[in-house]
């Protein structure tokens, strides 16, 4: 799936379960919720996760790299 | 005639020494069949959990060796008894080495399918609250999932028991299961699988 990161394997790291994904160009939380979720409105959900990095759902930026619960 | 007779005496006297030879080894052979007893009970309870398979060939031997004595055929069963003790500590080197291959294993496992568990978990958790489903996932599907988390998630818990209770071999068995079970799961949903879940 694009934007979909692969997990890494090898070290501590090979059991991380966390899931990622990478911010496309057009992209915004509603896309990325709507795509994993199938529910747009759940974009909630990303943002809560991802607040270290996200000051408002609304400005993600290409390129991000975004924990998916 | 003369000769004939002195042949059988030498027949005899060949027979009698053969005779006390092979009695003369009764004790020898009882002493190393209990010997043989012993050092297997040493180590039996903890091989018979990692390598039954070779506990057994031991207790055949032992028991051939018993065989040979109450056949009165001590010279056969002192050699099979004096044998044993170093297919014991044979026995207890491959005991040990596979408990040490199953708790690298388990210390792996007990370390990495808590974090997938959590991680299936949480998706669907969320997806239970969506009003529609992501593509390639629908009603049956997600129910499907539920049941194969709940399912290893008891599974789990039933591994970790045996593992509490010194069964690392089931507790390993259990783990093997628990991981297939949310590779599974993780792929229905359509998650990302931790490669280190993905080797054998």
């Amino acid at each position: 799936m694009a934007g979909e990161e692969k997990p890494k394997g090898g070290g501590a790291d090979a059991w991380d379960a966390t899931q990622w994904h990478v911010v496309q160009k057009g992209e915004t939380l509603s896309k990325i919720s709507k795509k994993y979720y199938g529910d747009p409105n759940l974009y909630m959900k990303i943002f809560e996760a991802n607040k270290d990095i996200l000051k408002n759902p609304d400005l993600i930026k290409v390129g991000q790299k975004l924990r998916i619960p | 005639m003369k000769s004939k007779r002195i042949l059988v005496a030498v027949l005899c006297v060949a027979l009698g020494i053969a005779l006390m030879s092979c009695a003369s080894n009764k004790e020898p052979a009882a002493a190393a069949i209990k010997t043989a007893e012993d050092a297997l009970n040493a180590v039996k309870g903890e091989a018979m959990k990692y390598v039954p398979d070779k506990v057994k060939a031991v207790e055949d031997a032992i028991t051939a060796a018993k065989g040979s004595f109450d056949k009165k055929d001590y010279d056969t069963a002192l050699n099979t008894a004096k044998a044993i003790p170093d297919k014991v500590k044979e026995l207890a080197t491959a005991a040990a080495t596979k408990k040490a291959e199953l708790t690298k294993g388990w210390e792996e496992l007990s370390a990495g399918l808590p974090k997938m568990l959590d991680a299936v978990k949480s998706r669907l958790d969320i997806l239970s609250k969506s009003k529609k489903l992501p593509a390639n996932l629908d009603k049956a599907k997600l129910e499907g999932a539920k049941s194969g988390y709940e399912a290893a998630v008891k599974m789990w818990d039933d591994a970790k028991t045996h593992f509490s209770g010194g069964n690392l071999t089931d507790a390993m068995a259990k783990a093997a299961t628990v991981k297939e079970k949310t590779v599974e799961v993780m792929k229905t949903l359509g998650m990302q699988v931790p490669e280190a879940a993905t080797k054998g």
